[in-house]
């Protein structure tokens, strides 16, 4: 089985066809299922959560076979994910995808445990710290994409379990728990 | 028998006309007591046999599939029912019920990427991934199950398409057109219009409105992803090694 670094990739990525979007129905539902999984799946396990359209990305072509999928072809698989609420367009022209493998509500539970395990509960910490300080190492939080995190923490600032506020710094904030 | 002359005679020859027939009667009804009886002995060392060799049937699929050659011989069927003694010795009819059960678990699981045609011996791998490797399957044990599913009239049917098996699990039918299309296809995966046109000496027409039918079917998916720029109908059903399906 084809591998990319230690991804194991599905049968179908070497079945030509499955790079030509299908005109019918029934064909195309079950592609499209297929490639939602498969991006998902490698976003998961390879931390990536822009894609860009235009961009060289390892799923969008299969030199093996020597097939690659066409700009329509991507956006139609983006934008059933982005249906689905596990991804959305981060630009009007639908250029850059932001991936959602865990859903923003998902984040926000685990950056409650997070603070539950880490005793955190009436800390300060920047939002930094949150995506690259040494808590956070080890967890699915480090090196999370900022917009993604900003999601949930205010999800978590509506339910009255965070504060977030300006930092010293015009471009870092911080966010004050109370859980 | 020579004729001879007045009533007498008719009434003689009719007499003896009835006294042939009893005599063959006689003989007929011999034979078949013979035969029955012979037929008997057989069935009792068959069972016998059956009894003595059961791990051999349950575990060996080249053996279990002679036994069932030598049951169909004396018209045995130890698939006919599952009460009846046979079943009970051997568990036979379960061991096919299930994997009946299970063949139409991975055609249903694969149909949306087959279109409800599967090539016999991609099936019999998705057997053999699923069951333990305690047990082994043949293709012929698949044939064997499939044909019991036929009583349920749901359209399970094998096919031969040029040198392989397919399993259809859908009601289509297929006509000579699409059947010569997937024996083209066999040879590498995929046919484009023009090589059906060439191969098959077929006007554009028909060959396209063929692939248009085993597209709409499920059956073929199109590439237009080939550097000659040249559209492919690629057929999953012959292609081995494209089921999604890994691990179910």
């Amino acid at each position: 089985m084809q591998k990319l670094g230690d991804f194991k990739l599905p049968h179908f990525f070497n079945y030509p066809p499955y790079f030509t979007l299908q005109p019918v129905r029934d064909t195309r539902e079950k592609q499209v299922q297929l490639w939602k999984d498969l991006i998902l799946d490698y976003c998961r396990t390879q931390k990536i959560f822009v894609i860009g359209l235009e961009e060289d990305f390892a799923l969008f072509s299969n030199p093996v076979i020597e097939r690659s999928l066409s700009h329509e072809a991507r956006e139609a698989f983006l934008s059933a994910l982005v249906s689905e609420g596990r991804a959305e367009w981060l630009d009007k022209g639908h250029r850059k995808c932001l991936i959602l493998w865990h859903r923003v509500q998902d984040w926000a539970d685990i950056i409650f445990r997070f603070v539950k395990d880490n005793g955190l509960e009436d800390s300060v910490m920047t939002v930094e710290e949150i995506r690259s300080g040494i808590e956070s190492r080890g967890t699915e939080l480090h090196g999370i994409d900022r917009t993604i995190l900003m999601r949930a923490l205010r999800v978590l600032e509506q339910k009255g379990k965070l504060a977030i506020f300006k930092g010293t710094s015009a471009d870092d904030e911080g966010v004050k728990f109370s859980m | 028998m020579r004729r001879r002359p007045g009533i007498g005679g008719l009434q003689t020859a009719a007499a003896a006309r009835d006294q042939y027939r009893l005599v063959g009667e006689n003989v007929a009804k011999i034979r078949t007591d013979m035969m029955k009886e012979q037929l008997a002995t057989f069935r009792t060392q068959l069972e016998e046999f059956a009894r003595k060799h059961k791990n051999d049937i349950r575990k060996n699929p080249a053996f279990r599939s002679q036994f069932h050659e030598m049951c169909a011989k004396v018209g045995v069927d130890p698939l006919a029912s599952n009460k009846g003694f046979w079943a009970e010795l051997l568990g036979i009819g379960d061991f096919y019920y299930e994997l009946g059960v299970q063949i139409v678990e991975i055609c249903l699981a694969t149909r949306p990427h087959n279109g409800g045609l599967i090539n016999l011996q991609e099936l019999c791998i998705l057997l053999r991934r699923r069951k333990s490797d305690r047990e082994a399957i043949s293709e012929d044990d698949c044939l064997r199950a499939i044909s019991k599913l036929k009583v349920l009239g749901s359209g399970f049917e094998v096919i031969s398409v040029g040198k392989k098996k397919l399993v259809r699990s859908v009601p289509t039918e297929l006509n000579k057109d699409h059947n010569e299309i997937l024996e083209l296809a066999q040879a590498q995966g995929f046919v484009t219009v023009e090589e059906v046109e060439r191969r098959l000496s077929w006007t554009s027409g028909r060959a396209i409105d063929t692939l248009d039918t085993l597209l709409d079917e499920g059956l073929a998916m199109i590439d237009d992803g080939h550097r000659d720029g040249k559209r492919r109908y690629w057929f999953p059903c012959v292609s081995s090694n494209s089921t999604p399906v890994a691990d179910t």
